[in-house]
């Protein structure tokens, strides 16, 4: 119940932007409650108010304002507070465009649940308060609704046995994190006389001692790095965003853990104006090994949604990169490459959020044609979906980091941001060489995204199809392809125009990081630019490429038709069975990387009897998942084994406790004696 | 930038692809000849390479009826993205043609963008070669990656800028004092991942068809016609290029570092003789080492990483 508000400063187009999401929000909440046959308007009026928010946050992006409403106590408890600022709008953005899109691929669908369909709208409502909250209790309201609403889309009103485990590990973690940043606000709120506010917060931040300091950076990092998926707090992630709504796969992997970059620039940097170059230390060699390991993880998967959740972790990891080089960076006072490097987060949280929503929403159109996650039984679905198809395949060499594409741009920064960090004499030698080696992991993760999303695009869409489910598949609705060539298209948008882009994340930046040095950094920009710092010409590379790829386009065209012939197979007809799949397609890797992983294989094989000729074979083969199986789930089973040990000292029998009583009292007499 | 800079930097882009793309043929063929010579063969003419590719060119091309659209635009994507990366290598001046267009990021970039399309059209046509080679030549592309990119990322710190055109710049003033031990290390780092990346011995046989060791051959093997004709081309292309590319990073000695007639004339006849030398180097590989198993690549490519480490240490670690 939210009274009338007492104060709104979100005045101009920019409010009532707001407003109108809000609004709409709010209404296609409604209309699904109401009938069911209102799902689809419900659907259209979420897509509306994604563009909203789309809307809202170019608006403060370009226009550099602050937006500020404020609501009286709710509950009877505080009021509500929220503010936008340059931060917010970057990740506004995101949210916007995922939500417009994902949105646009249920409408028409039939909704599982009336119920879910109503939550939705909420749980893209409560992200859009979190990135607007502004004190401690709005924060943490917002953030626990963001939380419950995305367990309950997970777990859905009927759902199986493992879905219920996974939205448990899910519900658990994210309460943990909860916990965390609990205590995390609560020393904030302790060391700037009570306030709950984050202006007050940042005021007061420099008179804190290192100690709190330090305290606050590790329970922020645990609480929002768990919310992000970083190693080794991702546990739940490739769980849960396989079994959930692909549309809500979408949002969930495209905005919803990128909130927790969110908190962890608003918190440290924002609020706490940076710190100790450990801090910065200590995010890169998780964002390294969430990189390496994600992709390595991704890799092995066969579920094409599995895969991409690990390909989650995989860019969050890249995204802390370009934080912890930041903080190293400010921490040593190279403003200027700090700003950069925390400018190639930011962009490739957004560009993250582009592609990884376009590639569930692309995965969600091949489950709706074919019923099939698993990629060894798909393949040859470019020919039944070509829009699917492409704009997968638009979306894959995004997530792959290849020009011309945004992806690219991102993480091309993100190198500049660790050259910087590993080129700054000011910064110590072991930091330095931390950075470099930290360039050594993202090219290592870069260069297996490119294998994964070659296997993903590939054994899906091209080939001949390895089940009838496969081969009967047709394309998807009308709104769902909108909604892919829409993200396809900002993919390819981003990547041209990162120039402006990352120019408006720049200035984003600089007011967290304020540039104190006129120092000149490596800039993506969209014509030439002569110097000797680095540059990428994004616009003027991808218009190069046009005529470069459509002069031999056009040579092999004047060869005229291809005479059609069968694929050579040594001289047996072609089948499907002939082909690779994700599972030998990845088998090099599995072997390269065996130390790491620790690949079983089994194979079993019955032979005509009396003959070598064999007659059906079997095969399965697993990686460990090292933290998982080796690290969590002993540590798992070692708490359960303590908790049974604890249990049997508290029996509940009543003689027993008189004789701890006891027992204790004359302890304590011989101690004090 | 005045109209007449901009005019230079238009014949110096047009000259620079037009010698790459002249070339390329040239120098498979010298480095067929190296090859048989070891062989104790004649080996063919200089000028087959060309043959082949005009004999290609004119055949009317068979396709498998399982490909669509991604085999058959794969080979001008292939071919566009190295043409596009090889005007952004300095060559004949310590420069590139397309000065402050891109970094060494985006040529790695352009290369990785060539290796997706090609390994993604190598699937089109379901048949398990296209699969085994592409599926290998990812994998085998993920473990030289941070090698090359360590290797050039060293030269880019000793220079201050990850622009290879400042990269060059600063070897050629620098001089025999540019060659200290970490830009070795990273040299020699950076020659086994061009080894890798051409698809040499001891890593992929250029000249197998024998299905079990194809790499980079098992994935044009369902192209005919003007499409084979360009990924040989292309391939041809990318040798130079990545050693241009070698050169420009670990190697400038020679090129001009004024866009005057004469120096530039005199770094163009260097730089030639510098990607002729490193052609033959590869060929002599091919002669004298055999392949690898291909699970004992992770070693050595391991080792190109780590060399190109280690001389990342050394430049941050040991000089103050």
């Amino acid at each position: 119940m939210i009274p009338a508000p007492e104060e709104i400063v979100l005045a101009g187009p920019a409010g009532w932007l707001w407003l109108a999401a809000a609004g709409t929000l709010i209404l296609a909440a409604i209309a699904p409650l109401a009938s069911r046959r209102l799902a689809s308007i419900g659907a259209l009026l979420s897509t509306g108010a994604g563009l909203s928010i789309l809307g809202f946050g170019i608006v403060v992006l370009i226009g550099g304002g602050t937006y500020t409403a404020e609501w009286g106590q709710v509950l009877g408890l505080a009021p509500i507070a929220l503010h936008y600022d340059g931060l917010s709008a970057v990740f506004l953005v995101a949210l916007g465009l995922t939500s417009a899109a994902a949105s646009l691929t249920v409408v028409g669908r039939p909704v599982r649940s009336r119920v879910e369909a109503s939550a939705y709208p909420l749980f893209l409502a409560s992200m859009l308060l979190v990135l607007g909250a502004r004190d401690a209790f709005s924060f943490l309201l917002a953030w626990e609704l963001m939380a419950l609403l995305s367990a309950l889309l997970v777990v859905g009103l009927r759902p199986t046995r493992s879905v219920v485990s996974a939205g448990y590990l899910y519900l658990a973690m994210t309460h943990v994190a909860t916990a965390a940043l609990l205590v995390a606000f609560a020393l904030l709120a302790t060391g700037s006389g009570g306030a709950l506010d984050f202006v007050a917060w940042r005021g007061a931040a420099p008179s804190l001692s290192p100690m709190v300091h330090d305290a606050v950076f590790v329970l922020a990092f645990l609480g929002f790095g768990t919310k992000a998926g970083t190693l080794p707090l991702h546990a739940w992630l490739p769980r849960a965003h396989p079994v959930a709504p692909s549309h809500v796969s979408a949002l969930m992997s495209g905005v919803m853990i990128k909130t927790g970059i969110y908190g962890l620039v608003r918190i440290l940097v924002d609020v706490l104006g940076g710190g100790p170059d450990w801090w910065g230390v200590a995010i890169l060699v998780a964002g390294a090994f969430s990189a390496v390991l994600g992709v390595l993880y991704a890799l092995m998967q066969h579920d094409l949604k599995r895969l991409l959740a690990f390909h989650s972790i995989e860019n969050i990891g890249i995204i802390l990169l370009g934080l912890g080089a930041a903080i190293i960076l400010a921490a040593h006072d190279q403003d200027a490459l700090a700003a950069m490097a925390l400018t190639a987060a930011l962009f490739h949280s957004i560009n993250h959020a582009v592609f990884k929503s376009l590639l569930f929403l692309g995965a969600g159109a091949v489950l709706a044609a074919t019923g099939l996650r698993d990629l060894n039984r798909l393949g040859g679905l470019a020919r039944a979906m070509p829009v699917t198809a492409l704009a997968f395949g638009i979306g894959a060499a995004a997530i792959s980091g290849l020009p011309p594409f945004n992806g690219f741009a991102s993480e091309w920064l993100v190198f500049q941001g660790l050259l910087g960090a590993a080129g700054s004499t000011p910064v110590p030698p072991l930091e330095r060489m931390g950075a470099g080696l930290a360039i050594g992991a993202l090219a290592l993760t870069s260069a297996l995204a490119v294998a994964c999303f070659v296997k993903a695009t590939g054994v899906t869409f091209l080939g001949l199809p390895r089940s009838s489910a496969a081969a009967d598949a047709h394309d998807v609705g009308r709104p769902a392809r909108l909604a892919l060539t829409l993200l396809a298209a900002a993919c390819v948008a981003l990547g041209l125009g990162a120039g402006p882009a990352v120019a408006a994340l720049t200035r984003v930046a600089a007011t967290l990081i304020p540039p104190g040095s006129a120092a000149v950094t490596a800039t993506v920009s969209a014509a030439p630019a002569a110097g000797p710092a680095a540059t990428y010409a994004a616009l003027a590379i991808g218009l190069l490429l046009v005529p470069a790829v459509a002069f031999a386009v056009f040579a092999l065209r004047r060869a005229g038709s291809a005479r059609r012939v069968d694929t050579w197979t040594c001289g047996i007809a072609p089948q499907p069975a002939f082909q690779y799949n994700a599972t030998s397609f990845a088998k090099p890797i599995r072997l390269f990387f065996g130390r790491l992983l620790l690949p079983e294989r089994e194979i079993h094989i019955e032979y005509h009897p009396g003959t070598p000729f064999p007659l059906a074979m079997r095969y399965r083969s697993e990686v460990t998942l090292i933290l998982e199986d080796r690290v969590f789930r002993p540590a798992h089973a070692l708490s359960v084994r303590f908790a049974e040990l604890v249990r049997r000292v508290q029996s509940g029998s009543l003689q027993l406790y008189l004789a701890y009583t006891v027992g204790a009292v004359l302890v304590l007499l011989w101690w004090a004696r | 930038m005045s109209g007449a800079a901009a005019l230079v930097d238009l014949a110096l882009a047009v000259l620079q692809l037009g010698l790459f793309l002249a070339v390329a043929p040239l120098l498979a063929g010298t480095m067929k000849r190296t090859k048989a010579r070891f062989q104790g063969r004649r080996g063919p003419t200089l000028v087959q390479p060309y043959r082949d590719l005009a004999k290609w060119w004119s055949k009317r091309p068979l396709a498998s009826s399982t490909t669509g659209p991604v085999a058959r635009h794969a080979p001008a994507v292939v071919f566009g993205a190295f043409v596009v990366a090889a005007l952004l290598v300095p060559f004949a001046a310590g420069r590139p043609p397309l000065a402050g267009w891109g970094d060494l990021f985006v040529v790695i970039g352009l290369l990785a963008t060539a290796r997706f399309v090609l390994a993604l059209a190598a699937l089109d046509a379901g048949s398990a070669f296209g699969g085994m080679g592409s599926s290998r030549d990812v994998a085998i592309s993920a473990l030289a990656e941070p090698g090359l990119v360590l290797a050039l990322a060293g030269a880019a710190l000793a220079a201050g800028s990850s622009d290879l055109g400042t990269i060059s710049l600063f070897g050629l003033r620098e001089g025999v004092g540019l060659l200290g031990p970490s830009h070795l290390l990273a040299a020699v780092a950076f020659g086994i991942i061009v080894v890798a990346e051409t698809g040499h011995h001891p890593v992929d046989n250029p000249d197998t068809h024998l299905e079990l060791t194809m790499i980079h051959e098992g994935m044009l093997l369902e192209a005919s016609g003007r499409s084979l004709a360009l990924l040989v081309f292309a391939s041809e292309l990318k040798l130079v290029l990545l050693a241009a590319l070698f050169a420009a990073a670990f190697l400038p000695f020679g090129a001009a570092t004024e866009l005057a007639p004469l120096p530039l004339l005199l770094g163009l006849g260097i730089g030639l003789v510098k990607v002729f030398l490193i052609g033959q180097g590869l060929a002599l590989l091919d002669a004298t080492v055999a392949k690898a198993r291909i699970l004992a690549l992770p070693d050595l490519l391991g080792l190109a990483s780590l060399l190109a480490l280690t001389g990342l240490g050394a430049r941050l670690l040991l000089v103050p």
